[in-house]
């Protein structure tokens, strides 16, 4: 055991960072595996790299939440050659209204919405974002908006189902040592975001 | 292993049933329009063709990725070949009722439904 040595706050510092950086890898993963899947319906996707946002959002904070969701958009787009292509910019007003809608909701409700609500939210969000960036960039017409009740009604199930994913997930990960209340003495973004590498 | 039912709390429950009543209502206030009349196809602000829907029809448009093939008959009007990589403008099916969309957006192909009071009418009847 080498780490006996090793500050215990540092430690858990370290830790929650190296889990972050694999939030990150495994939602870009998850966002590029999903584009490629063939489906017979293509614009209609599951979600699942929102299982990783949603995790960070309970287990690090919005500003974590943030930097996963961000870095999913444009290292996903980066990998798959769509980079400032219309798809893209669907995804990634999608991507900011469904996470600033699950860190609002989050924050506002607290404990009384579990991660399935927040998904549920946030996937609704998804759809509304993207809907109001094809308004803007791609279909100039207000005919675009007749989808949107169709593809609400869809992200209902997904929400909800990548909802439970992220739930089990956090069930396993709050028994991590790195994610111990105790640990970081209650402050819930002290090991933080990438943004911030080092702390105080 | 916990089931969804388990770990949903009354808050979980509100927020889904009222996005599930929100949607079913939008679906069916959608479904619920009038069956259009004359089917009109634009690129841009370039509109690149109108028909009425009640003729069978069969049409190559021409986008920037190349032709994007337009059938109207009995069920409506869909596209059933596109140039584009995802082929998401095929699997919107068919398109029948007023303000009905088929978009192929890498394509810059978008297929509207509506129903002018002269389906013959010119274009510029319409505001934009």
């Amino acid at each position: 055991m080498t780490c006996s040595a090793v500050d215990p706050l540092k430690l858990t510092q370290a830790r929650r960072r190296v889990f972050l950086a694999l939030f990150i890898a495994i939602a870009v993963s998850l966002h590029i595996l999903e584009t490629l899947l063939p489906s017979p319906v293509p614009w209609l996707r599951l979600g699942l790299a929102n299982v990783m946002t949603l995790a960070t959002l309970y287990l690090y904070g919005g500003r974590a939440a943030w930097t996963v969701s961000l870095i999913r958009v444009g290292v996903g787009a980066l990998l798959l050659g769509r980079l400032f292509s219309p798809g893209f910019w669907l995804a990634a007003a999608g991507a900011i209204v469904a996470t600033s809608a699950m860190i609002i909701m989050h924050r506002v409700a607290g404990r009384r919405l579990s991660p399935i609500g927040i998904s549920a939210i946030g996937s609704a969000g998804h759809a509304l974002g993207q809907i109001v960036a094809a308004r803007l960039l791609v279909i100039q017409h207000e005919a675009v908006w007749q989808i949107l009740p169709l593809f609400l009604l869809f992200t209902v199930f997904s929400g909800v189902l990548t909802g439970f994913f992220a739930a089990l997930l956090l069930d396993e990960l709050e028994k991590h040592p790195a994610f111990q209340p105790s640990a970081v003495s209650g402050k819930k973004e002290a090991a933080g975001p990438l943004i911030s590498p080092g702390g105080t | 292993m916990k089931t969804p039912w388990q770990i949903m709390t009354g808050g979980d429950w509100l927020v889904v049933l009222l996005l599930l009543a929100v949607s079913l209502a939008g679906v069916g206030w959608v479904a619920t329009a009038p069956e259009g009349t004359r089917v009109v196809v634009t690129s841009g602000e370039q509109v690149l063709f109108t028909a009425p829907i009640d003729q069978p029809h069969s049409v190559s448009l021409d986008g920037p990725l190349g032709p994007t093939r337009l059938v109207i008959d009995d069920q409506g009007a869909r596209i059933t070949d596109s140039p584009c990589p995802r082929k998401t403008c095929i699997s919107m099916g068919p398109a029948r009722h007023t303000g009905n969309l088929l978009a192929c957006i890498p394509n810059r192909i978008l297929v509207r439904i509506d129903s002018p009071a002269d389906p013959e009418a010119p274009y510029d009847l319409l505001s934009r």
